[in-house]
């Protein structure tokens, strides 16, 4: 297919599509107008009913709380499949050389650099834990908390170099935390099972509102959300980083 | 809708604008990074800041790393007269 027949078809799909576009556009709802009652109503009756303060983690973990499970496995699969294809190639060695991109030196890692990291990542370690422990009273909580703890950890890897990073992200633990956080959500599950209730149930005092440890269950499985977060995004770090290490000798091209 | 968030849904359409028009694939992916940070503030003025952090460091940090690296390892695995085309 030539271009201008390429853009024909492009302007024949645009007159059929524009109409309902344009009737789309015209009929939806005024900017930040509430539209959904629902939301309203979880805002209105959450901390009632559920002593937390941040509704967003009631929802994710209470309300709707399979669907929390339903992702978390999601993602197991995702970086489950990661590993799968990229584990045994190349820069499984600590001491693996970094790869040779042809015209490109490898230049030497500038101090600077290596203060701020050695400054930032214990700094931003911190800060991932307290938005994961705080999910319950203020925005954030595992998913977030998860993300930003190994973004800190891959600060290590900046200042400090792929065999430092290496020898303190151990692969196993990640394994472990991965695998552990979505079957300790899954048996949060099923401790309402054993007590003849619901999957899902919140089986646990829930506490008093707009303190850290309150919401019952929901502190379980949040902690099991950051662990499997947490330890499946430096894990698919690990992975990839490990690309960018010298192909081995035996290694088929 | 406040000055804030026209602007900022201003600067959002630059910052997408800028990811399809980079045309070099290194660039392309600060270009990318760029456009979730503005993407995370915006989320952040619409009162969204459980979504804002997920944005910043999904968006930020996680998926521009993850393309850098396979930018690299495709460079090493070239000839080096295809390198130059990446």
């Amino acid at each position: 297919m030539n271009p201008k027949w390429r853009l024909a078809v492009f302007l024949l799909a645009c007159l059929v599509v524009a109409p309902g576009v344009v009737g789309l556009a015209l009929h939806m709802p005024r900017f930040g107008a509430p539209v959904l009652a629902l939301g309203d109503a979880i805002n209105a009756q959450g901390t009632a009913q559920r002593h937390v303060s941040n509704m967003v983690s009631a929802v994710n973990f209470d309300y709707r709380g399979f669907d929390t499970l339903g992702e978390e496995f999601m993602l197991l699969c995702a970086v489950t499949g990661t590993v799968v294809l990229l584990r045994g190639a190349r820069g499984e060695a600590l001491d693996a050389r970094p790869g040779i991109v042809p015209g490109r030196p490898i230049l030497p890692r500038s101090e600077a650099v290596t203060l701020v990291a050695r400054v930032f990542a214990p700094l931003i370690i911190l800060f991932g834990v307290y938005v994961a422990a705080h999910a319950m009273t203020t925005p954030g909580g595992g998913f977030q908390g998860g993300v930003i703890v190994a973004s800190g950890l891959l600060l290590v890897f900046l200042g400090d170099g792929y065999q430092t990073w290496r020898a303190l992200v151990k692969s196993r633990v990640l394994d472990a935390c991965e695998g552990g956080g979505a079957a300790l959500y899954a048996l949060c599950g099923f401790a309402g099972m054993c007590l003849r209730l619901p999957f899902l149930s919140n089986v646990l005092p829930l506490g008093t509102a707009k303190e850290v440890f309150s919401g019952g269950l929901m502190l379980l499985e949040n902690l099991g959300v950051t662990l499997a977060v947490g330890g499946g995004f430096s894990l698919i770090f690990l992975e990839f980083l490990e690309e960018t290490r010298a192909r081995k000798p035996d290694e088929p091209k | 809708m406040s000055v804030l968030v026209s602007a900022l849904l201003l600067l959002l359409a630059c910052a997408g604008a800028g990811v399809v028009f980079t045309r070099s694939p290194r660039r392309q992916v600060m270009a990318m990074a760029v456009n979730g940070l503005v993407l995370a503030v915006l989320f952040m003025v619409l009162q969204a800041p459980d979504v804002a952090f997920a944005e910043i460091a999904v968006g930020a940090v996680a998926v521009p790393l993850l393309f850098l690296v396979v930018l690299a390892s495709m460079r090493m695995d070239r000839a080096p007269r295809d390198a130059d085309r990446l």
